[in-house]
């Protein structure tokens, strides 16, 4: 245990002494600072979502990066120098070498996101003031439900991918929401609906929709009409008096006129209620980023054992970069199913819907790999907060120990193969 | 009724190990083949080497560039794995981790964090061995004042010339006080005062009753010091033995004959055709470990006789 904190101290150390760590810091830095100064249009909400956004990107990319760039060049390096001789040829188990490694790489992170979360969460904290100041709504963390289920009313509905369509008249959305609860008990529930529309004449840009709000336990039915704009999401409040302490609550949506399609995803509809404290939701982000790195620095440690230096930078930019398109690729090999099945027109361009021999051939040799790769390579989704600091969503639980399981589980896969391949390495 | 070797094979097994441990090292059909990365064109760096080094000794392992000397040393430390053969470091397997606690290693090249300085290096080797602290200061102190760098102590090692990287190399090797010694090229880069400052050190080291396996190509440094020597050449050990049993050849007989002119000479010669003259000294004659190194080498290269590179 000793020797693994001495190789960690030294790992950190030398991360300091090099430079490089305060070079990203520095970097980090200036971006989040530079998010003040940004132009915005819109109202002091806008504003504060953009420094958010921009701390929160800034925190992710220069940590990523500074957690990829020094694990995986660490061991190289100390091959290349002849360094790790001296110290295996010292009695240290060379596992201990490998925990000894990740513990100052998580030093290093742990300064790294000290330094920066903490410069971030005063800027946050000074711009929310300022723009509050002037009547905005600030920062927010408020707690959002999802739905335990989401059902399609009627017979003729199409399922394209996992968007849902539904036409006038014949079909409805029927969302059902359980388990309301909020210690705000008498602050207003908020709704909020992002659909695709689809509309007769291409050029509207509106479509009208009928929308019943119910209320199982008391049967008391509220039915609005609104208009959904393409590309801009629907909001409204309710007053949670008309939940009656039941905590639930049914929402029926249905475009009015026949002609009209509304595409409908799982999470289009999301309600919120109550607001949680903002301090803590950003720590939780942090906590869940951090799991990232960590992610990150396990993954370039296994490359580092059997990589040389540039080939492991790659490999791991690589393998960052595929994390977090997962869905892109696993889009691609839907929307080739697509082109093999041609179910259905909407949502897919016309050059996609003719067969093409090109495509038909795409599908056998790419398909599958891509397939097979997304799953194998970790997908960074499991650690994507960023969105809930820009919607001002409290991050749920589940989220933090989803990130953390994922973490754990990929953690016990790699570390191993390390282990074992840098046991059997020749420190030439 | 036991008959006396059946009684000397039943203590056999406590006998061999207690010889082993007699033995600082011993390697026993010692093989080496580097891969390519693909598993292809090997490099037989080390064929069959079989030497044993006695408790207390200096052994210096000889042989030119490439011939496998760094190559023995990494495998007795278990920085890389034989592809035939065992070695034993102070009677436990090279892959025994804990036996390092006695064993100080000397690299060829001595790279270390070039952040750190000499101070702190000493203290991260020190604290690998779980030297208590206060004990780690004393040694750290004492070493440098050894080495001669005290001067330097607080110099980041970026700054160092090679030759203070050679020495702190050396305080480094000899940071836990261990038994067995293993040094590659000590006095590669080091000039003639710290050349002799390294041998006078080996040999101190030997006299508190260490035992030091020293590579080298500098012949010289080893003909002073040495007990005993190996000469290795592509991979194969050439011949091994103390210096004066290699140095010296018994069908030649040496006169050394003092204040004779040219004539009489000439008339000696003449003489001790015919019978005994006088003679001041008649002894072995006795070389330079340099033309022996140079014999066995030429003599190889001569031949053709090259087995080091193989391809399958
Ligand atoms: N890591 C390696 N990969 C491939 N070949 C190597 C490696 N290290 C050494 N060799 C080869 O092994 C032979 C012996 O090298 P080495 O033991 O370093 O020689 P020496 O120390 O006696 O100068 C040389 O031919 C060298 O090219
Ligand atoms: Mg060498």
């Amino acid at each position: 245990m000793q020797q693994i904190l001495v190789i960690a101290k030294q790992t950190f150390k030398e991360a300091v002494r090099n430079k490089i760590l305060f070079i990203f810091i520095i970097l980090g830095l200036i971006t989040i600072c530079g998010s003040v100064f940004m132009p915005v249009v819109g109202d002091g909400r806008e504003k504060i979502k953009i420094v958010e956004s921009m701390c929160f990107r800034s925190i992710t990319f220069f940590g990523t990066l500074a957690a990829v760039l020094l694990s995986a060049s660490s061991i190289p390096t100390d091959i290349e120098n002849k360094v790790l001789s001296t110290v295996t040829a010292k009695p240290v188990q060379r596992i201990n070498i490998i925990f000894g490694k990740i513990l100052g790489f998580v030093y290093i992170i742990g300064v790294l996101l000290l330094i920066m979360g903490s410069v971030s969460y005063v800027l946050i904290r000074v711009t929310a003031l300022k723009e509050s100041s002037q009547g905005g709504r600030g920062l927010l963390a408020r707690e959002k439900f999802d739905p335990v289920d989401l059902q399609i009313a009627g017979d003729s509905a199409r399922k394209i991918g996992n968007v849902s369509w539904i036409g006038g008249g014949k079909e409805a959305a029927v969302w059902k929401f359980k388990g309301l609860y909020s210690k705000d008990k008498n602050d207003d529930l908020e709704i909020e609906a992002n659909f695709l529309i689809e509309a007769k004449k291409k050029s509207i840009g509106k479509i009208p929709v009928k929308v019943k709000i119910i209320n199982p336990s008391s049967a008391r039915v509220l039915t609005e009409s609104m208009e959904i704009s393409r590309n801009k999401p629907l909001f409204f409040k309710l007053n949670s008096k008309s939940l009656d302490g039941s905590g639930e609550l049914t929402v029926v949506v249905s475009p009015e006129n026949p002609d009209d399609f509304l595409g409908i995803r799982s999470d289009s509809l999301r309600l919120f209620w109550g607001e949680k404290s903002f301090g803590c939701n950003y720590l939780k982000g942090l906590i869940v980023i951090s799991t990232q790195f960590f992610l990150m620095v396990i993954i370039a440690v296994l490359g580092s054992t059997f990589l040389s230096l540039p080939v492991n930078i790659l490999f791991c930019l690589f393998v960052f970069f595929c994390g977090n398109i997962t869905d892109f690729m696993r889009d691609l090999s839907t929307v080739i199913n697509i082109i093999e099945t041609r179910e259905h027109d909407h949502g897919v361009s016309a050059v996609m819907q003719k067969s093409n021999i090109f495509l038909i051939y795409l599908n056998h040799i790419i398909k599958k790999p891509i397939l097979l790769l997304s799953y194998i390579l970790p997908d960074f989704r499991y650690f994507s907060v960023g969105k809930y600091f820009i919607d001002g969503i409290n991050i749920p639980g589940i989220k933090i120990l989803m990130g953390f399981g994922y973490a754990v589980l990929y953690t016990l896969f790699c570390l191993p193969i390390s282990f074992f391949v840098f046991k059997r390495k020749e420190i030439a | 009724m036991i008959l006396p070797f059946a009684v000397d094979n039943l203590f056999l097994p406590g006998k061999a190990w207690k010889l082993s441990d007699d033995f600082a090292i011993k390697t026993e059909d010692l093989t080496k083949a580097y891969r390519s990365f693909w598993g292809r064109r090997k490099v037989l760096a080390l064929n069959k080497l079989n030497v044993v080094i006695k408790k207390g000794e200096i052994f210096g392992l000889l042989g030119p560039n490439g011939s496998g000397k760094t190559t023995t040393l990494k495998l007795l430390l278990g920085l890389i794995f034989p592809t035939a053969g065992r070695a034993y470091i102070l009677g436990k397997p090279t892959d025994d981790v804990a036996v390092k606690n006695r064993v100080g290693f000397l690299p060829e090249e001595s790279c270390f964090y070039r952040f750190l300085n000499a101070d702190e290096t000493l203290d991260f080797y020190g604290q690998l061995f779980r030297i208590p602290r206060k004990e780690r200061k004393l040694r750290i102190d004492r070493l440098l004042k050894r080495v001669g760098l005290e001067f330097a102590r607080k110099r980041p090692l970026k700054q160092y010339s090679k030759g203070m990287l050679r020495r702190i190399g050396i305080a480094q090797a000899l940071i836990n006080d261990p038994d067995l010694i293993i040094l590659d090229e000590p006095t590669s880069g080091l000039d003639p005062i710290g050349t002799k400052e390294t041998k006078d050190l080996i040999v101190e080291l030997k006299a508190q009753g260490k035992t030091v396996l020293l590579c080298s190509h500098l012949l010289s440094d080893v003909q002073d010091i040495c007990d005993r020597v190996a000469i290795i050449d592509k991979g194969e050990l050439q011949i091994s033995g103390t210096i004066g049993e290699l140095l010296s050849s018994k069908d030649i007989v040496e006169l050394l004959i003092r204040n004779l002119s040219k004539e009489t000479i000439g008339e000696v010669e003449m003489f001790i055709q015919e019978k005994q003259g006088e003679v001041v000294s008649i002894k072995n004659p006795s070389g330079t470990l340099e033309d022996l190194f140079l014999k066995i080498v030429h003599e190889r290269r001569e031949t053709g006789w090259d087995k080091s590179e193989m391809s399958d």
